[in-house]
Formats: C-alpha cells, sequence, structure tokens
C-alpha cells in the first residue's frame, strides 16, 4: 500500500447536537416529560398518536429556543413554522417526526470555545424545535415499545462545517453542553440520552475551499466515542481517496450514514446516499406559525442568567482564580455552583477552589460520586479552609479532617476537630521548640545548603518537623523559630 | 408532465408502505394516471409569484399552552387497544439495531 | 314524532310533554325496524342511549336545568371518537379500535344533554362521495333504495333524511356533509374552518377537515352549531373566538341584501340540473336579495388542487394506521416490515390505497413543487378570488352537486366520482361556511340542494340566508315517502 500523507489532508467536520429541553411537559402533547419511569406511563392520546389527537405547542419549549438563541448570539426568528417529516419506525407515533425544515427559530450564531489552549470561534448554522420518537427496548427474539419519550421536545443544533478536529468538536459540544447547563433548560446527559451528538464528516486536500461528500456517523452516546469515531472517519476517507486518486471523489466517498463499531473501534456503513430517505417534507398543517414579537425576544435576552464565559470573566478578574482553575469550575456547572455556595462562606477563593476542585474531588474520584452529590456540605469545605486560615489547624491536619469528611459525609468538621484534640494546631513555642531543635540536629547539610541559597532546604526542615509533630505544629512558629536558630 | 409508470408506483408502495397485489397495482396504475392527467390541467395557471398556503384561516394566530402536565391517557387503555404487548410495552418483532 | 325537529323534541321535553326515555326508545325502535333497508347505522347505544336518557329524565324531575339539547336523540358519524366506544371509520383497520377520549364536538354535545344514539357508516376514512367505500357495509337513499345517499357522511345523511334520528354529526373536507345533504333532501352544514374543534374527528385532510351538522331544518343546524362552535384548548386550529347566537339571528329579512352566483362556473351542469338552480333562484329572489353574477375563474382547478393537497395530507395523516399501536395488525406477518406492509394492504380498501398513493406521490423528491407547492398556490389564488367576490356581494348562491342521487354502483370511473364535489370543494379550500338546503325534489322524485356560502366567520349570515331561503320555499311534508311512517312494533 503506497504511503498515505494524512497531513496533507484537512478534516471538515459539524456536529449536529440533539438537546431534551427540561420542560414539564411535552412539545406537543400534555403528558410528563420524565425518564427512568415505567414504560407508557407517560403518555396521552396526543404522544401515541391516536386518530384525531392533535398537537398544541408548549410555550415554555419556545422560550428556551429563544433564550438559547440569545445566549449564542443568533438571529430569533420572528416568523417560524414547522413541518411534517415522514418515515416509519415503531418508535414514532405518528410515522412522522413534527420538525422544522426549512424555518427554524434560531438561525446563525457562535460558540467561543477553549481548543488546547486557544480560543476558537464555532458558528452555527442554526437551531430548531422538533418532537422525540419513543424507545425501543431490544430483547430476544422481540422489542418493545415504549413512547414515555415519544414527543418530549428536541432543540436540533446544527454547527456550520467549521471543525477541523476531533478536539475541535469535543470542545465545540463542551461548551454547548456548558451554556444549556447555565440555561437550565437541558440536562445534556449523553449517557441518559438527553444529549445526543451526530457528526458530519468530510476532507479535502489542504488549502482546497470545495466541500466534498460527507458522512454522517450517528448516535455517538460519549465525547471519547465521538473522537474515535470522528478520527476512524477522517482516516476512512484520506485513504480511500489516497488509495483511488484518478476517481471522481463522489464515487470515492459517497454521501452516506455509518456507526461506529465499538469493537473494532472503525465506522461502518448504514445508509448509502441511494438508499437515502425520501423525508417527503411539508408545511404542518395542524400547527399555525410561530410569530415572536421584538419585545418578547428582548425580554427573554434581558432575563437571561449568568453565561459559562461570563461566569470564567468574573472568576478571573473578581475572584483572581486561574484560568486552568476558572475553566475546570466554570465547565461543571453543578460543581461551580456547588463552589460559589462555599464561598459565601469563605471569601478565600483560591484557597477554596484547590481544597474544592483539588482535595475534595479527588477523595471522590475513585468512587465516581460528583462532589455535589456526596453529601458534604459546601459550608462545611469553607469551614475547613477558614479554619486553616485562622491558624485554629495547620493544612496538614485539614487533610486529615477531609479524609474523616469524605468517609462520613455531612460531619461538621467543627466537630470533627473538637472531637479529636490531636487535630488542634500547637501555637505554643515552647512545645514546638523540642522538636525543631531536634531535627537541626540531625540535619546539618540541610543548613548548611540553606545558607548556601537552597531555599528548598527550608522547606524539607520545616516539613520534616510538622512530621515530627503529628502536623500539629503551626507551621507559620515552625519557620519563625528555624530562622531564629540557624541565623 | 410526468407520466406515472409502473416503477415509480412500486417505489411509491415501498414509501407509504402497502403491500399491493400485480391485480392491484396495474387498476391503480390506470386510476392514476388518469387522475394525473386531469391534474395536468393545473399548468394553465400562472403562479409566478404567489406564496402557497399553508394555512387558510384568517384568524389563526400563534397559539401555545402552558407547560402543565397532564396524564389522559392510562396504560391499561392504550396497550388493551394494541395488537401486543409485552411488560408494559408495545410489541413489535425484532428490529435491526441501529 | 318524526315529523318534529329537534327544537320541537327538546321544547316537548323541557315542557314534560315527552320524557327522553320516550323520545330516545321511539327513534331507537324506528331505527331498529327501518335501518334494515337504510343501513345507515354501524353501531346502536341502546343501552347507553337509554341510560342517559333516564338520567336526563331524573334530572328534569328535580327542577335542575337541563341543557340545550336535552331530549334530542343525535347520531355521531364514524370517524368521530367517542370515549369507550369503537371508532371504525368504515374501515377494517379499526374493526376493534376503542376510542380512548372524547371528541370535544361529542363533549360538547353531551354537557348539554344531548342524547348520542349511535355510530353512522361513511366511506373509509372519509374518501368517496358515495358511501360505497363502506368496508362494512352500503347505505342507500332513504328517497330510493337503489340510489346512493352520497359521501362520505352517507349514514348520517340518510339516518336524518330517513327520519331515524332528528340530529346527525358528519364531516366535510370536500363535500362530505354538503352533497349527502342534497342527495338526501336535508340540511347539512360545513363551519368556517377551525370554528368547530377537530380534536377527535379522525384526520383526514388536516387543512380542509371541518366536523358540521345534518338536520331537516336551518334552525337545528343552527342550534348545534351554537353548542359546537366555540373555542377548544385541545386544536391549534380552533378559532378562538366567542361563540355566537346563531338562533337569535335567523328572522330578520333579508331585503336588498347581494348574493353572488358565478354563472360562468356553471356550464358543466346539466340541463335538468341547470333548470333545478334556476328555479331556485327564482325562490330566492321572493326574499328579495339582488343576485349579481361574481367571477371564480379559478374554481375549474378546485378538483386537481383538491386532489392534490388532501391526499396529501391524507397520506401522512393515515401512515399511524400500520398494526403496531392499535388496529388490525395482520395475521401473516412474520417481521416489522411484514406488519406494517401486509396490514396496511389488508387493512384498507382500494380508494383509501390509491389516494394514499397519489398523495404520497405529490410530495415525494421531485415532484412536490410541480404538484403539491404548485397546488398550494393556486390555493392561494382562489382564497384570493373568494375574498374579491365578496366585495361585491354578502353570500354566494351556487348548486351543490351537479346532478341529484346516482344509482349505487352507477359511477365506475374515479374522475366522474371525483368531480362529484366539483361544487362544494371550492368552500373547503378556502376555509368558507357553507350549507346545502333542499331546494325541492325532481321528476324521478330525487331531492336537490341549493348551496350558500359566506366569508370566514359568516356561519351566521350563512345560516341566516339558508334559512330565509327555506322560509320562502315553504317546503311541507318533504319526508321520503318509505320513512314517511310509524315503524313497526
Amino acid at each position: 500500500m503506497s504511503h498515505i500523507s494524512y497531513e496533507e489532508w484537512e478534516p471538515v467536520i459539524g456536529l449536529e447536537i440533539h438537546a431534551q429541553l427540561k420542560t414539564r411537559s411535552k412539545i406537543f402533547a400534555r403528558s410528563p416529560n420524565r425518564f427512568g419511569d415505567e414504560p407508557n406511563t407517560n403518555i396521552e392520546v396526543v404522544d401515541t398518536g391516536q386518530p384525531g389527537a392533535l398537537p398544541v405547542l408548549n410555550k415554555e419549549a419556545v422560550e428556551i429556543a429563544v433564550r438559547f438563541g440569545c445566549a449564542v448570539n443568533a438571529q430569533i426568528a420572528e416568523f417560524s413554522k414547522f413541518d411534517r417529516k415522514s418515515y416509519f419506525y415503531p418508535d414514532s407515533p405518528r410515522n412522522f417526526q413534527i420538525t422544522q425544515f426549512d424555518m427554524p427559530i434560531v438561525i446563525g450564531g457562535e460558540v467561543i470555545a477553549d481548543v488546547e489552549g486557544k480560543s476558537k470561534t464555532f458558528a452555527i448554522h442554526h437551531a430548531h424545535l422538533e418532537d422525540d420518537a419513543g424507545m425501543l427496548k431490544h430483547f430476544s427474539d422481540f422489542a418493545g415499545v415504549d413512547y414515555n419519550r415519544a414527543g418530549v421536545p428536541l432543540l436540533e443544533i446544527v454547527s456550520e462545517p467549521c471543525m477541523s478536529s476531533p478536539a475541535d468538536a469535543t470542545a465545540f459540544a463542551t461548551t454547548l453542553k456548558a451554556i444549556m447547563e447555565y440555561l437550565d433548560v437541558s440536562d445534556c446527559n449523553m449517557e441518559e440520552g438527553s444529549m445526543r451528538i451526530d457528526t458530519n464528516v468530510s476532507v479535502r486536500p489542504k488549502g482546497d475551499k470545495t466541500l466534498r461528500n460527507k458522512v454522517e456517523i450517528k448516535n455517538l452516546n460519549s465525547f471519547s466515542y465521538m473522537e474515535m469515531g470522528i478520527e476512524s472517519e477522517i482516516r476512512r476517507q484520506i485513504r480511500a481517496y489516497t488509495e483511488r486518486p484518478h476517481e471522481d471523489p463522489n464515487v470515492v466517498v459517497p454521501s452516506s450514514t455509518v456507526r461506529l463499531d465499538l469493537d473494532k473501534k472503525e465506522t461502518i456503513l448504514m445508509r448509502s446516499k441511494e438508499e437515502a430517505r425520501d423525508y417527503r417534507y411539508f408545511p404542518e398543517p395542524d400547527l399555525p406559525p410561530i410569530i415572536l414579537t421584538k419585545e418578547y425576544i428582548e425580554k427573554v435576552k434581558r432575563d437571561l442568567p449568568e453565561l459559562p464565559h461570563e461566569r470564567f470573566k468574573r472568576y478571573i478578574s473578581d475572584l483572581k482564580l486561574t484560568e486552568y482553575n476558572a475553566s475546570i469550575l466554570v465547565n461543571d456547572k453543578q460543581l461551580s455552583d456547588y463552589y460559589e455556595e462555599a464561598l459565601k462562606v469563605c471569601k478565600n477563593a483560591s484557597a477554596l477552589c484547590n481544597w474544592v476542585t483539588v482535595e475534595f474531588v479527588g477523595r471522590f474520584k475513585d468512587s465516581g460520586t460528583p462532589l455535589y452529590k456526596s453529601g458534604i456540605l459546601p459550608e462545611h469545605i469553607a469551614a475547613l479552609v477558614s479554619f486553616i486560615d485562622s491558624k485554629k489547624i495547620t493544612g496538614r491536619i485539614a487533610k486529615e479532617v477531609a479524609d474523616i469528611m469524605a468517609k462520613t459525609p455531612g460531619r461538621d468538621p467543627e466537630i470533627i476537630i473538637k472531637e479529636n484534640p490531636n487535630f488542634q494546631a500547637v501555637h505554643d513555642t515552647s512545645a514546638i521548640e523540642p522538636f525543631v531543635d531536634e531535627v537541626l540536629g540531625a540535619n546539618q547539610q540541610s543548613i548548611e545548603d540553606f545558607r548556601n541559597g537552597k531555599d528548598k532546604a527550608f522547606n524539607f526542615l520545616v516539613g520534616q518537623v510538622m512530621k515530627l509533630s503529628k502536623g500539629k505544629a503551626s507551621p507559620d512558629v515552625v519557620k519563625e523559630l528555624i530562622v531564629k536558630k540557624i541565623s | 408532465m410526468t407520466k406515472l409508470d409502473k416503477e415509480t408506483l412500486i417505489d411509491l408502495t415501498k414509501l407509504c408502505r402497502i403491500n399491493c397485489s400485480e391485480e392491484e397495482l396495474e387498476t391503480l396504475l390506470s386510476n392514476l394516471q388518469s387522475i394525473l392527467g386531469y391534474i395536468d390541467q393545473m399548468e394553465e395557471v400562472d403562479t409566478e409569484g404567489v406564496p402557497v398556503c399553508n394555512h387558510v384561516s384568517e384568524e389563526m394566530e400563534s397559539v401555545t399552552r402552558e407547560d402543565e402536565p397532564d396524564q389522559s391517557l392510562d396504560r391499561k387503555t392504550f396497550l388493551d387497544n394494541s395488537p401486543s404487548h409485552v411488560g408494559g410495552m408495545i410489541r413489535v418483532p425484532t428490529v435491526i439495531k441501529f | 314524532m318524526y315529523r318534529k325537529s329537534a327544537l320541537q323534541l327538546h321544547d316537548a321535553f323541557v315542557k314534560g310533554e315527552l320524557t327522553a326515555s320516550e323520545i330516545t326508545s321511539y327513534y331507537l325502535q324506528r331505527i331498529q325496524t327501518l335501518d334494515s333497508d337504510l343501513e345507515s347505522f354501524i353501531n346502536v347505544f341502546s343501552d347507553r342511549a337509554m341510560a342517559k336518557a333516564e338520567e336526563l329524565d331524573v334530572k328534569r324531575a328535580t327542577g335542575a336545568p337541563v341543557g340545550k339539547l336535552a331530549g334530542i336523540p343525535i347520531a355521531i358519524k364514524d370517524n368521530i371518537q367517542i370515549k369507550g366506544e369503537v371508532t371504525t371509520c368504515g374501515s377494517k383497520f379499526l374493526s376493534n379500535y376503542v376510542a380512548p377520549f372524547d371528541a370535544t364536538a361529542v363533549r360538547l354535545i353531551e354537557e348539554q344533554d344531548g342524547l348520542v344514539i349511535g355510530k353512522t357508516n361513511m366511506d373509509e376514512f372519509a374518501m368517496g362521495s358515495s358511501t360505497e367505500h363502506s368496508a362494512y357495509q352500503t347505505t342507500r337513499n332513504p328517497w330510493n333504495l337503489s340510489c346512493a345517499p352520497g359521501g362520505s357522511s352517507g349514514g348520517s345523511a340518510a339516518a336524518v333524511g330517513g327520519r331515524l334520528a332528528p340530529i346527525a354529526l358528519g364531516s366535510d373536507t370536500g363535500g362530505s356533509i354538503r352533497q349527502p345533504a342534497a342527495f338526501t333532501g336535508t340540511v347539512g352544514f360545513k363551519p368556517t374552518y377551525g370554528r368547530v374543534s377537530r380534536h377527535g374527528l379522525v384526520a383526514f385532510g388536516s387543512s380542509l377537515d371541518q366536523i358540521g351538522p345534518f338536520a331537516n331544518s336551518v334552525k337545528d343546524i343552527a342550534l348545534m352549531m351554537e353548542v359546537m362552535g366555540r373555542p377548544c384548548d385541545f386544536d391549534a386550529t380552533n378559532v378562538k373566538k366567542t361563540p355566537e347566537n346563531y338562533l337569535d339571528h335567523l328572522e330578520t329579512s333579508i331585503q336588498g341584501k347581494t348574493v353572488g352566483v358565478p354563472w360562468g362556473f356553471l356550464d358543466e351542469l346539466s340541463d335538468g340540473a341547470q333548470k333545478v338552480f334556476e328555479e331556485a333562484l327564482d325562490v330566492l329572489k321572493k326574499t328579495g336579495v339582488k343576485l349579481v353574477e361574481i367571477k371564480l375563474t379559478k374554481l375549474k382547478y378546485s378538483i386537481p388542487i383538491y386532489y392534490i393537497l388532501s391526499t396529501a395530507e391524507a397520506s401522512t395523516n393515515l401512515a399511524r394506521f400500520d398494526g403496531i399501536r392499535f388496529g388490525k395488525r395482520s395475521e401473516s406477518a412474520k417481521n416489522l416490515d411484514e406488519i406494517y406492509d401486509l396490514s396496511r394492504e389488508e387493512g384498507f380498501g382500494p380508494e383509501v390505497k390509491q389516494r394514499i398513493l397519489l398523495g404520497t406521490f405529490v410530495l415525494s423528491s421531485g415532484f412536490q413543487d410541480a404538484y403539491y407547492k404548485k397546488a398550494q398556490k393556486i390555493r392561494t389564488l382562489m382564497i384570493q378570488e373568494y375574498k374579491k367576490a365578496f366585495e361585491i356581494c354578502d353570500v354566494i348562491a351556487m348548486p351543490v352537486t351537479p346532478s341529484p342521487a346516482f344509482e349505487i354502483a352507477g359511477i365506475r370511473d374515479p374522475l366522474e366520482m371525483y368531480l362529484q364535489d366539483l361544487y362544494t370543494v371550492g368552500a373547503n379550500l378556502a376555509g368558507l361556511p357553507a350549507i346545502s338546503v333542499p331546494s325541492g325534489k325532481n321528476g324521478n322524485d330525487l331531492p336537490h340542494g341549493l348551496q350558500f356560502l359566506g366569508p370566514q366567520m359568516s356561519d351566521g349570515k350563512v345560516m341566516h340566508f339558508a334559512y330565509q331561503f327555506e322560509k320562502a320555499l315553504n317546503l311541507t311534508g318533504f319526508i321520503p315517502p318509505l320513512f314517511d311512517k310509524e315503524s313497526a312494533v
């Protein structure tokens, strides 16, 4: 096989993200919009396709779409409409979906995301409302259909084909996910299916401005699978074009739909263009168009909550967090909200950030439980940090207290410290001095090193004293004593 | 305008999922060709610049409803009408998974 | 009793002259003995109706106020959902489908103490103009049992014509109330599109369908429209305007008002039909109205665009009948594909299949612009033409059908059958209220009707003109001879 020069090609990637909206009832039916209930218990006549049952639009779904559009600086269509999209499948109660084909509610828009340290702007083509299908559950030799999910509102967000790497795609999707979490419009949970991503991939010779046929990868249910699928598909297409350089590109890579085979870690053909479905879109006669006033749109814009990039700015400028720390927090809204709860009690933003995102999150990494679901109260972490600041305990002891808090979530650190007199910091110079003397006596070399300018040696000495005192000695007093004795 | 041929008719039966016997197809083809022939006179009408009519009612406003959940179909009633159900779900033969 | 109008029955009930049980058992008896000739009912609710009648009698006895329709038996076309009862739509597909909810129109009727007495026969899924396409039975015309009653609401029309029920509900997508009304000598009304909620009406052509009443007098029609013509939260195309008191506005004179006649469009009328129409206009002139000529040049395209738009919508509306969630699933189906293909093959009759295929064709890729979109544009032009016409007239008068009731199995050519709707589809395409009111009978003792149409939301005006025409015509004893008798006990 001839050598394949991957670097001579540039990938062109677009994403279609389906987000289930957090409304209380479905988009066209009045049944509850809830996940996880017994099959067919959240249904009514509209979402089971009963003859004579008609769709009526949920105003909250409209408002959410407008909110999203405002948050991504898109144009909100003052006039948009619904269309029928026909196809037969058991999870479809009517064998047509109600969607927005040519006049969507949100047009354009952009998302700014951080990709490997660089800030990139990704353009959105449009976003539209549609209804979700039910669920098929597969068994040995039959399948069961559950219509609980049928009719749940979906916001489909279609990007421009403006991404050029799997990392771009993940950055775009992560930022979009964060925006939707901040707007509180979707759970964006890929495992539960409240966020689903289809990816469109094509490649072209570097520098070429034309677009070749795109291949759609469907149903990727995690960011890592998405990256895997994109990577695999890019390579497959480059190989194909390289191996058949004199043929019509349209024939070499036809428009098609593939899925990611997780075992082979490859993309496999599902549908070729010839088998492409004719959806026969036409305007939905049962629904009037959506007509929005400028006043309505302005009001939604004014009422937007704080968005991720705004919170990021605030963390940098007001709280003086580093960009790295700020983005860790901002990208996980629940964690960030948790942090802000703690911030109400303790104002030491950066120390608190460290304790929340490193110390405590770290202690729950293996269990897989997010910190904000662990049962540990944010006020308690805040209290712990203030105890360190007020020198009630040392940093080292605080870690032990943290261990206990992690094992018995909900326990007040103040009580934990009270119950363990050993935890309380010792400031008494006379109590600490013997430890200092012992360490200094045993580490002449370190004293020499420090006098020669090696600051690390000093820290080593401090550390040794802390060890001897089982972490209880106040580090400030230790440092003072050492300095006094060495000089 | 286009004359409907047998192949297109067969494609249509696949699109709308209705199996038709050979006899039925013959009758349908002849009827539909005759109807489409009659419909062809639409060509005479100049519709340059004319907007489509999606909704006929002059009174139609943008209608929406409050986001209030209201369950109005209990599972038993739903399943009682079904040809086959199992475990609270509508039962169908195995479907090719995507 | 069968000669009484619905209003007279209601009056007699309220006054205590007749009990609801008496009225109901009377009509049930009539149906039992006389419907074997007519076959207008698919399902008769003897127990349910009698139970409701007894309840109503108790209610009246306690002195509690009773609804506007109290004491009136009402038949319902079998494509309108009544909770707990089977809704067949005249199709084998739904022979075992039990309605899980009430149509709004039915709920409104029962709230006003109307007595729902049974479901009537119809062309399958409302596709037809003769009720010959019902999968169950062929309904006959009460005026001549070898003739069709028209369609698709043939059962309702025949039942009211034969006095088996004073009122019936039908549905009208291209003339399915008005044409059978003309054929059976009854009054049939199609409301302004959206005036009556479509919640619970099994959809055929979503932008064209309306539920409407059949009766033997215009006043009874007005009564039904007062009950049914209201806003409904379950239909987004329904007009959200306050209901009107139609009965209050029938008696005033229409002297000096203008009636438009589209003479240019009426070339297709046979000589006999032409004569009938002109005689009806002569009667109309007695009310003092002026006749003016109006130009409706696009009307001749109404059949082509109707058969494009209605079948397109229907092809998607009927997609839900797939044997998966309800209805008959084919027993020969061995896999999912066969469930779809065979259930729909077995469940649908030939007319339904034909229209679904036509509808699928006009929407399919490559043909949608030339057919569906083109038809939608012509629809706009038609609406504009009607609007223009109404600038110079209050209502339009037209024939209902090109000829009176034809023999059963008399029309074989599908095009010929579709052309039956020539004068009626225009009102559906433009969403206009329209009525067929009897204008007499021809030499063969077959009835014919006169049609009035008005601008959108002028339902009251249309009924008003129809009432004045009815008064001027003063048809007495206009009852089909075969049914102008008490039923044998």
